[in-house]
C-alpha cells in the first residue's frame, strides 16, 4: 500500500454549517475525470456520425436564427455577419444550458451510485458542468471556420476568453448546487428545466444584440448574469463593443454568492440523499 | 501483541421518518399547500409522521484483523448499519470511528454502465470505489484473470451474461485492498464456484490482517469466515461474542418467523406453527444430510379458530432462493378434517438426491382448495452434503442406467450422415 499511515474516519451526526470539505473533492479528482470521460463515451457511442454532433447541433441551430432572425427578422447584429453573430451566443448558451441540465440532474440519474457507494456528492454536478466543456471546444472549432470563411479575424481580446468560460462555469454550478437537491426532492424541477432555459434564453442577448433593448430597462435586463457573459463572449471572440462593466460586476457578484450559498446548501442536503433519492 | 481498534461504533441510531419520506417524493404542489399552514405555526406533518428506528444506541469495538459476521433477520438493521458505516447515509445520532482505508461491497456492480466495455468499466468502477488511475492500471491484469474474462474485456458490458456482469465487479471491488472492508451479502450472487474463489480471497485478506464485516444470512459461510458475530434484533445488538451463540439465536428467530410476503398480520392468522423439527431415519433431530438421506419433517401448530380441512405446503428452498420441490398434504391425499386446538403432523419425505447445498424449509397453511393462505412461516434450513454433486450438477442428482450398446446405431447414424462434427 502506498500510504503508510492510516486514514482515520469519523462518522457523526451531524456536521458543521461550513465544514466544506473540499479536501475530499480534491482526493477524488480521478472519480471526476472518470464521470467526465464516461458521459462524453457515452454520448457519441452508437451515433454514427459520433463526435460530428457536437458542431452538427450548434450548426443547425445557428443555421434557423440565420434565416428567421437574420434573414427574415434583420436583426441588427453589430455590423457582422449574422450567423458569426449568433454563433458567439448560440456556443457558450449551449454549453451553459448543457451545463446547468447535467448538474441539476445528475444525482438523480446517477441515483443507484448515491444509494449504494459512498464519494463525495459534489463530484456529480463537478461533471455535469466539465462534461460539456468538450463539445464547447468542437464548437469553437466550427466558429474558427465559420469566421475565416466570412474574413473575420480574431483579435487580442481572445485572451479574456477563459475568463469568460469560468465565469459560465461557476454560474451553471451554482444552479446546479441548488437545482441539484430539489429535484432529488421534488423531481418537479427536472420538467421545468427544459422551460425555464428556452426563456432565459431569449431573455439574453443570442439572436439579438444588447443594443435592441430599450435604455430604460438596461439595468433591469443587466440583472440576468447572463447578460454580461455573453456580452464579454462576443467581444472577446470576436472582438466586437466592449461590454458594460456593470454588467459584468453583477454578474460576477451574483455567481459568487449564488455559488458559495450553493456549496453550503448542497453540503447540507447531501446528507438525506441517500435516504431520499 | 497490542491491538488498535479498527472501528468503534458508540451509540449509532438510525431514524427513519415513514411519512415524511414519501411525502417529500410526490411534488412540489403538496409542499406549496402546506405553506400556510406551516407559516401559521401549524405544521401538522409531525403528527402524521411515523418513524422507525433502523438502528438504536449500537456500540461495539472491533480489532485490526477481526472478522465479524452480521446476522440477523429481514429488517434487523444490518444494510442500515453497514451503510452508516460506509458513509452513504448520516446516523441520526451517535458516531463511529474507523481506522484505515475502507472498502464497501453493499451490491456489485452499481457503478458499471451497460455501454462501456469491460476494460472501461474497470476504470470508472475502480475510481468509484476509491482505487487512483494507477493503481487499477497496476491491478488490471489480476482483476481480469481473477473474473475470467479476459477475451471479452474489450466488449461492451451490456453484451455479459450476469454471471460474467457480477464476476467483473465483484474482481474489481476485491483488488482495492482495503484494510476494512465491509460486504453486505455479496456473496450470495455468482456461482458456487466463484463464490468460494471469493471467499478464499476474503481469506487471503485476513491473513494480511484486513478487518471484515461480513453481512450474511448464510450460516455456513458465516461460520467459515467469522470468529465472532453480531446478532441484531429490530436494530438492537443481541448477541456480541463467539460465533455459535449467534447463529443459535438466529435460527431459533428464523424457525418460525413468518414469510413476509404473506400478506396477513401473523397475530390474526387462524392457524399457525408453533414448532419444527427435522428428524433423520432413526428420528434424531439433525440439520446436516448425506446425499440421499431420508429426512422426517415434524410440524407443531395452534389454532385459534377451528379451520376445516387445512392444507398443509410444505417446500424447500435453495440457497439462493430456487424452489425445489413442493408438498402438499391436499395433493398427496391427507385431509385433516376440522382442526382445533394445537396438535401435530410429519411428513416422511422420500430420499430426494438434492446435491450438496443449503437448503430452507417454508410451511404454508392454506385453506381448503387451495384458497386463500392462512399461514406462512419458515422452517429452519438444513445441509446436504456430497463429494462430487454440486449445483454444477443441478438441481438434484438420480442416478441413471447406461449400458452399452450395439454397432448398428453407430453404422446406421453414420450412413445417415447425421454426425458432422469430425468434418
Amino acid at each position: 500500500m502506498t500510504t503508510t499511515l492510516r486514514r482515520v474516519t469519523t462518522i457523526r451526526a451531524s456536521r458543521g454549517w461550513l465544514d466544506l470539505d473540499l479536501r475530499a473533492v480534491w482526493q477524488n479528482h480521478e472519480l471526476l475525470w472518470q464521470l467526465v470521460v464516461r458521459e462524453l463515451k457515452l454520448r457519441y457511442k452508437q451515433a454514427a456520425l459520433g463526435v460530428a454532433w457536437a458542431i452538427l447541433q450548434p450548426l443547425f441551430t445557428v443555421l434557423v436564427f440565420t434565416v428567421i432572425f437574420g434573414i427574415f427578422a434583420r436583426f441588427p447584429s453589430g455590423g457582422m455577419p449574422y450567423s458569426v453573430f449568433a454563433l458567439t451566443g448560440v456556443l457558450p448558451w449551449t454549453y451553459f444550458s448543457e451545463a446547468v441540465r447535467r448538474s441539476a440532474t445528475g444525482l438523480v440519474t446517477n441515483s443507484e451510485l448515491v444509494r449504494k457507494v459512498y464519494f463525495p456528492r459534489l463530484v456529480i454536478p463537478l461533471a455535469g458542468v466539465g462534461s460539456p466543456l468538450a463539445d464547447f471546444g468542437f464548437g469553437l472549432v466550427l466558429l474558427l471556420a465559420v469566421m475565416a470563411w466570412h474574413g473575420v479575424a480574431p483579435t487580442w481580446s481572445l485572451l479574456t476568453l477563459p475568463f469568460w468560460m469560468l465565469a459560465t462555469l461557476a454560474l451553471a454550478l451554482a444552479l446546479g448546487l441548488w437545482l441539484g437537491p430539489l429535484n432529488v426532492r421534488y423531481r418537479d424541477i427536472m420538467h421545468t428545466l427544459p422551460f425555464i432555459t428556452q426563456v432565459w434564453m431569449f431573455a439574453t442577448p443570442i439572436a439579438y444584440p444588447l443594443s435592441m433593448i430599450p435604455h430604460k430597462w438596461r439595468a433591469l435586463y443587466s440583472l440576468n448574469p447572463m447578460v454580461g457573459i455573453i456580452e464579454g463572449f462576443r467581444w472577446s471572440l470576436v472582438g466586437t463593443a466592449r461590454p458594460d462593466m456593470g454588467a459584468v460586476a453583477i454578474a460576477l457578484v451574483l455567481i459568487t454568492v449564488s455559488l458559495v450559498a450553493g456549496l453550503i446548501y448542497f453540503r447540507r442536503m447531501e446528507r438525506s440523499f441517500a435516504d431520499v433519492i | 501483541m497490542s491491538r488498535s481498534a479498527a472501528v468503534e461504533v458508540d451509540g449509532l441510531s438510525k431514524r427513519y421518518v415513514l411519512g415524511a419520506t414519501s411525502r417529500r417524493y410526490d411534488s412540489l404542489r403538496e409542499r406549496l399547500t402546506d405553506v400556510p399552514r406551516w407559516l401559521l405555526g401549524r405544521r401538522h406533518e409531525t403528527e402524521m409522521q411515523q418513524t422507525f428506528w433502523a438502528l438504536r444506541d449500537v456500540r461495539f469495538s472491533i480489532n485490526q484483523g477481526e472478522n465479524v459476521g452480521i446476522i440477523g433477520l429481514n429488517g434487523a438493521g444490518k444494510s442500515t448499519l453497514l451503510k452508516i458505516l460506509s458513509r452513504i447515509t448520516d446516523p441520526t445520532s451517535g458516531s463511529a470511528r474507523i481506522e484505515g482505508r475502507v472498502g464497501a461491497l453493499l451490491e456489485v456492480g452499481t457503478g458499471f454502465h451497460a455501454e462501456l466495455t469491460g476494460r472501461e468499466n474497470v476504470y470508472l468502477y475502480g475510481s468509484i470505489l476509491g482505487m487512483r488511475k494507477s493503481e487499477i492500471t497496476r491491478k488490471f491484469a489480476a482483476i481480469v484473470e481473477f473474473a475470467g474474462l479476459a477475451q471479452f474485456i474489450d466488449t461492451p458490458v451490456k453484451r455479459y451474461s450476469s454471471g460474467m456482469y457480477v464476476r467483473l465487479a465483484f474482481a474489481v471491488a476485491a483488488h482495492l485492498d482495503p484494510d476494512i472492508l465491509l460486504l453486505d451479502e455479496v456473496l450470495a450472487v455468482g456461482d458456487l464456484a466463484f463464490q468460494r474463489k471469493c471467499l478464499d480471497h476474503a481469506k487471503e485478506l485476513q491473513k494480511r490482517d484486513a478487518t471484515i464485516l461480513f453481512v450474511s444470512h448464510n450460516m455456513f459461510s458465516i461460520k467459515t469466515m467469522c470468529e465472532r458475530v453480531i446478532y441484531l434484533r429490530g436494530g438492537r445488538i443481541e448477541h456480541d461474542g463467539p460465533v455459535e451463540g449467534g447463529i443459535e439465536l438466529y435460527e431459533k428467530d428464523c424457525r418460525m418467523s413468518a414469510l413476509t410476503w404473506v400478506g396477513t398480520k401473523p397475530q390474526e392468522w387462524p392457524i399457525f406453527m408453533t414448532g419444527s423439527e427435522l428428524l433423520d431415519e432413526r428420528g434424531a433431530p439433525r440439520r446436516l444430510f448425506d446425499f440421499g438421506e431420508k429426512m422426517t419433517l415434524r410440524l407443531a401448530y395452534d389454532t385459534r379458530t377451528p379451520v376445516e380441512s387445512p392444507n398443509f405446503i410444505v417446500c424447500i428452498l435453495r440457497s439462493d432462493g430456487l424452489p425445489v420441490c413442493n408438498y402438499s398434504t391436499e395433493v398427496d391425499g391427507l385431509d385433516l378434517g376440522r382442526v382445533s386446538g394445537p396438535g401435530s403432523i410429519e411428513v416422511d419425505l422420500p430420499p430426494i438426491r438434492l446435491v450438496a447445498e443449503m437448503y430452507s424449509i417454508s410451511v404454508l397453511i392454506r385453506a381448503k382448495g387451495f384458497q386463500e393462505i392462512l399461514c406462512g412461516q419458515t422452517a429452519g434450513m438444513f445441509h446436504v452434503r456430497h463429494p462430487l454433486f454440486d449445483t454444477h450438477f443441478g438441481v438434484f442428482h438420480e442416478t441413471p442406467q447406461w449400458r452399452v450398446a450395439g454397432a448398428k446405431f453407430a453404422r446406421l447414424a453414420n450412413d445417415r450422415g447425421c454426425i458432422r462434427a469430425a468434418d
